[in-house]
């Protein structure tokens, strides 16, 4: 293996470490509070959450911060969560999970995943600034 | 080469037993914190969709409020708790930082993650209950 090869993959392999780090503290630090007031307070009627009423949830969702912000907390962890189930897999004996084609679709996935969350955020309600 | 010459260069493949996982408590936790990768997905994936029904307008929009929905997100918070508390306690080993040329203490690196993990959880409700007024 050439010299240039063997760096393009260590940076590759840089890259996709940065991204499962970045991603393992971003779900470590946002995932529970969100699961916690949209997933369970709000649809308990405990508190009002911005999600259960539509005009309330559009204001939000229309302000660029909050597209950023979504963006992040939604795609970035999808990169931890490739590697960590795809070693999952091989600590359960599926070998196959080591191979190529399955770090294609893994962290390919992932990748997809990034881009469907800024269609998603880019298509569903247009950005109003002020 | 005789059979059993054959037979010996063979190659000696082992396999770990399925139950491997359940044999040692530390295995098991090891497995539950990988794990916690699936549900955290799928609760994210449930927020896409959330947003995407926001594009489908006022009369057909209705947040989810199902028990199942509940019981779900119940499930997922208490995986989403267990991934948070052991990746943020890795975070003293993992992180090393000098100050004026001298280390910062593991714990106060790892006091500091969960110290910004209590920040972001009280900004981030604040806002989700603030902008729903």
């Amino acid at each position: 293996m050439s010299e240039e090869v063997q760096h393009r993959m260590a940076h590759t392999h840089l890259i996709f470490w940065f991204l499962f780090s970045l991603g393992g503290v971003i779900a470590a630090l946002l995932i529970p509070v969100h699961v916690l007031i949209q997933g369970i307070l709000g649809p308990l009627h405990y508190v009002l959450v911005v999600d259960r009423h539509y005009d309330t949830w559009v204001q939000v969702l229309g302000n660029p911060l909050v597209k950023l912000y979504l963006l992040v907390l939604i795609a970035v962890p999808f990169y931890h969560f490739a590697h960590r189930l795809r070693y999952l897999l091989v600590d359960f004996g599926v070998h196959a999970a080591k191979s190529v084609p399955a770090q294609v679709v893994f962290y390919g996935g992932a990748v997809v995943m990034t881009f469907v969350t800024i269609w998603v955020l880019l298509t569903t309600v247009p950005i109003k600034l002020g | 080469m005789s059979t059993e010459a054959k037979a010996a260069l063979r190659e000696f493949r082992w396999h770990m037993p399925a139950n491997w996982w359940t044999r040692n408590r530390h295995y098991f936790l090891y497995v539950v914190r990988e794990f916690t990768a699936l549900p955290l997905a799928l609760w994210l994936l449930w927020l896409l969709v959330e947003i995407k029904r926001a594009g489908d307008g006022p009369t057909r929009y209705a947040p989810h409020e199902s028990t199942a929905f509940v019981v779900f997100s119940v499930i997922v918070l208490l995986f989403a708790l267990y991934h948070s508390y052991t990746f943020l306690s890795l975070t003293g080993v993992i992180i090393r930082l000098k100050v004026f040329d001298r280390p910062v203490p593991p714990r106060l690196i790892t006091l500091a993650m969960f110290g910004a993990w209590a920040g972001a959880s009280v900004v981030i409700g604040f806002v989700l209950i603030w902008f729903a007024r």
